[in-house]
């Protein structure tokens, strides 16, 4: 690496044995007399997709405007509310049966970004390009990956998931083409070595190699640290030290992790890496998203939280019974107050992901500022399987352009792929029709 | 969106109508009456102007209609939203007003609506693309009495045209309110892909709806029908209320009922009446707009084997095309 009085390059790796560690956004790479105008940092977004709907009565406000108290759901949202924008009747007539019958969970998610009416099938899948790959596939040229797909849920990608609808269809968000999805990334480890690892998956001898002297990866990059500090300014160093202080924790999560998996339950059929616990697993994904956000090694992440129609027990807050079973509560209240709580518990994890986006500093604002990060699902009440009035908020300004705080309520029957169209307006990316659009989301913009 | 039954379902009808005469409030009962009996489906209500009070008097309606049904079928009931157009709000209008304005003893609304705001109804071209998507090929109508603005605005939907050639068999229109929306009713009348019939304005004059059913008919309400309170409140009774509207959707729901004969030939035709036919339509009118409410049984979704068969004619067709 060469430093030169000319601005740092956006795109500066730390390089060391096998490794190259990408930076965040530093003063450094403004130059001096065009900060203002040339270069502002990129604008980014994330889906976190919760399956099997929401209980609505907990999650819409009774108003509209500015938010303020936010319903018992959201509640772990509320100290960040000037920084979401809640979002009213947004639908997805894909979703719908349209004559296929059964399978609303198959085609909630397999139409969730690609806005198209999946094939009812569990062979010959098919749907459409999801709209996070039509920006990544233009945006994604910048950045060392395109797209990010994760999840925390191991699933099949074949048989009957759904009535009829493939397991492809209900197992992932992200669809290269109309037949090829992307199936999510569950193991943090996986995650990390791909971000960090030079891209190349280590070999078990190379991982053995590296498990016994326990290196962080940083070690592997010290000297290229060391020149990069000498010519940063006071504000840049720390910045540095903030970000690879969060890549050590990171690996030192990733560390506990498989340490805590081998002493809890050594004959548990997960990947080797994934905690066993939600919030720490969630929280080990939010983190690498943030990093990888932050670094610019990606602009586009889709996050399956589980898989829709999961009937994942939630043990962690006393909820033994499956999600999915609960949401077809025939409008029992302690079924629907077990619902609640998973819905909680779920916003609780997004929030604290949230909390640390506002914190890391970039450019005039915060990292958040410059994402749009959605959190949604494909049903709002998942005991009537209904696809309109899709609970959806969206985190950041993307770039300062979204006027937040509030909440907006469209016109029923508002196709979801409004909003789509909207945020590919700001990643960069302008397209006409998307899916089932009738045209573009309005009243979002700061004016 | 559609009944039970392995068999092809009744025909979907969409009604669009400004709302802002007595006979477009019948018609909309006729549709109920006629949902009742299993002979159509209500795949949408629209109003063509931009009157939320119409909205309100649609959704008021429908739930009056509803409100037969009870126990797990009404748990999963799904009300579709109300469809209304933009533009500037339309003068308040008794017909409309006076229902939604009633009390019962306790001071409540005897007919509930849970339009409260524009945000509660849907944009109508939007909603009868999204029903129409759902309605089995040439098992849908649309019966348009106003102006039509909605459907102007839905031919410029990106690939609707395709979607309405193939899932509509016909449109049909109540003459009478068409020219509120000159350019909307050119542009549709040029383009629209399924043949149109038109009930002109002698029709429904010479098939009046006679005023004293409201009294011996819907006798069985007890005074408890949005469509008789705003009936009274039209106009002074008594009186006998032309019935454009009424004849188009008797026409889109019967198409081979005999109840008509059709001027020309071709796409673009005319509904002719049949003196024979006069007693009868009038009689069917007041079955159909004064039917009582009925339960609705849980619907569950059409036989598959129907979908695979009408996929497979598609591929076929496309095979054949290439």
């Amino acid at each position: 690496m060469t430093i030169t009085k000319k601005a740092l390059p956006r795109r500066t790796f730390l390089r060391g044995l096998g490794t190259a560690v990408a930076l965040p956004f530093l003063d450094a790479m403004v130059p001096a007399l065009a900060a203002a105008t040339t270069s502002k940092p990129p604008v980014r977004m994330a889906f976190v997709y919760v399956p099997n709907g929401i209980i609505m009565d907990g999650w819409n406000p009774d108003y509209e405007g500015a938010l303020g108290e936010l319903p018992r759901i959201l509640k772990p949202l509320e100290p960040y509310r000037q920084d979401i924008t809640l979002f009213g009747n947004l639908t997805h007539n894909t979703g719908r049966a349209l004559l296929d019958g059964a399978g609303d969970h198959g085609r909630c998610c397999a139409s969730y970004l690609t806005g198209v009416q999946p094939r009812k099938t569990v062979i010959d899948i098919k749907a459409g390009v999801s709209f996070d790959q039509i920006v990544a596939n233009q945006v994604g040229k910048q950045t060392r990956f395109p797209s990010l797909e994760l999840g925390m849920e191991d699933a099949r990608q074949a048989g009957d998931c759904d009535s009829g609808y493939s397991c492809a269809y209900t197992n992932n968000l992200a669809w290269h083409s109309e037949t090829q999805p992307l199936p999510p990334v569950l193991d943090p480890r996986a995650l990390f070595e791909r971000l960090f690892g030079n891209g190349m998956a280590l070999t078990p001898a190379a991982r053995a190699r590296e498990n016994l002297y326990r290196r962080s990866i940083l070690d592997f990059v010290s000297d290229d640290t060391r020149k990069l500090e000498t010519g940063l300014g006071p504000t840049d160093r720390r910045k540095l030290d903030e970000y690879l202080s969060s890549i050590r924790e990171i690996e030192r999560q990733i560390e506990r992790a498989e340490k805590d998996n081998a002493q809890i339950d050594p004959h548990m059929d997960k990947p080797y890496g994934v905690p066993a616990d939600f919030a720490e697993h969630f929280k080990l994904m939010s983190d690498m998203m943030t990093v990888a956000f932050q670094s610019d090694l990606t602009r586009v992440i889709t996050f399956l939280v589980t898989h829709e129609g999961t009937s994942r027990p939630y043990r962690e807050i006393d909820i033994p019974d499956g999600h999915h079973p609960l949401t077809h509560h025939r409008n029992q209240p302690d079924l629907i107050e077990k619902v609640t709580q998973i819905n909680s518990y779920h916003v609780r994890q997004f929030a604290a992901w949230i909390a640390k986006m506002r914190t890391i500093r970039e450019g005039d604002g915060s990292l958040l500022d410059n994402c749009m990060i959605v959190y949604g699902a494909g049903l709002s009440d998942g005991n009537r399987h209904l696809h309109e009035d899709l609970p959806t908020l969206i985190a950041g300004r993307g770039g300062s352009h979204f006027k937040t705080g509030r909440r907006i309520v469209y016109r029923k029957e508002t196709p979801m792929c409004n909003l789509y169209l909207a945020m590919m307006d700001r990643m960069g990316v302008h397209v006409e029709h998307f899916g089932d659009s009738t045209g573009r989301l309005d009243a979002l913009d700061l004016t | 969106m559609q009944f039970p039954g392995t068999a092809k379902p009744p025909v979907g009808i969409v009604f669009d109508s400004a709302m802002r005469r007595i006979d477009d409030a019948l018609a909309l009962a006729m549709l109920h009456g006629f949902e009742g009996k299993d002979q159509a489906r209500i795949a949408a209500v629209c109003v063509s102007n931009a009157d939320l009070q119409a909205a309100q008097f649609c959704d008021a309606v429908g739930r009056f209609y509803a409100s037969a049904t009870t126990g797990p079928a009404a748990m999963f009931m799904h009300f579709m939203p109300i469809g209304l157009a933009d533009g500037k709000a339309a003068a308040e209008s008794p017909m409309l007003s006076a229902p939604l304005a009633k009390k019962s003893a306790d001071g409540k609304p005897v007919y509930a609506t849970a339009v409260k705001s524009v945000n509660d109804t849907a944009d109508g071209a939007t909603l009868i693309r999204n029903v129409l998507m759902a309605q089995y090929d040439q098992n849908a109508a649309v019966v348009l009495s106003g102006p039509a603005t909605d459907l102007a605005r839905l031919l410029d939907m990106y690939g609707v045209k395709e979607w309405i050639a193939r899932k509509v068999r016909l449109l049909c229109v109540a003459d009478s309110g068409i020219q509120a929306d000159a350019a909307a009713a050119r542009k549709v009348f040029a383009e629209w892909p399924t043949p149109i019939v038109t009930a002109g304005r002698e029709i429904g004059e010479a098939l009046p709806f006679p005023g004293d059913s409201i009294d011996k008919d819907f006798a069985w309400s007890a005074e408890r029908h949005p469509v008789v309170d705003a009936y009274r409140a039209y106009q002074p009774m008594p009186y006998d209320a032309p019935s454009w509207a009424m004849a188009a959707m008797l026409y889109a729901v019967h198409p081979d009922g005999g109840y008509f004969k059709l001027s020309g030939s071709g796409n673009r035709r005319e509904l002719i009446l049949d003196p024979e036919q006069k007693e009868r339509i009038i009689r069917t009118y007041i079955e159909m707009a004064s039917a009582k409410p009925v339960a609705r049984k849980p619907r569950r979704p059409p036989d598959d084997k129907d979908k695979k068969e009408e996929q497979k004619k598609e591929e076929q067709k496309k095979e054949a095309a290439k």
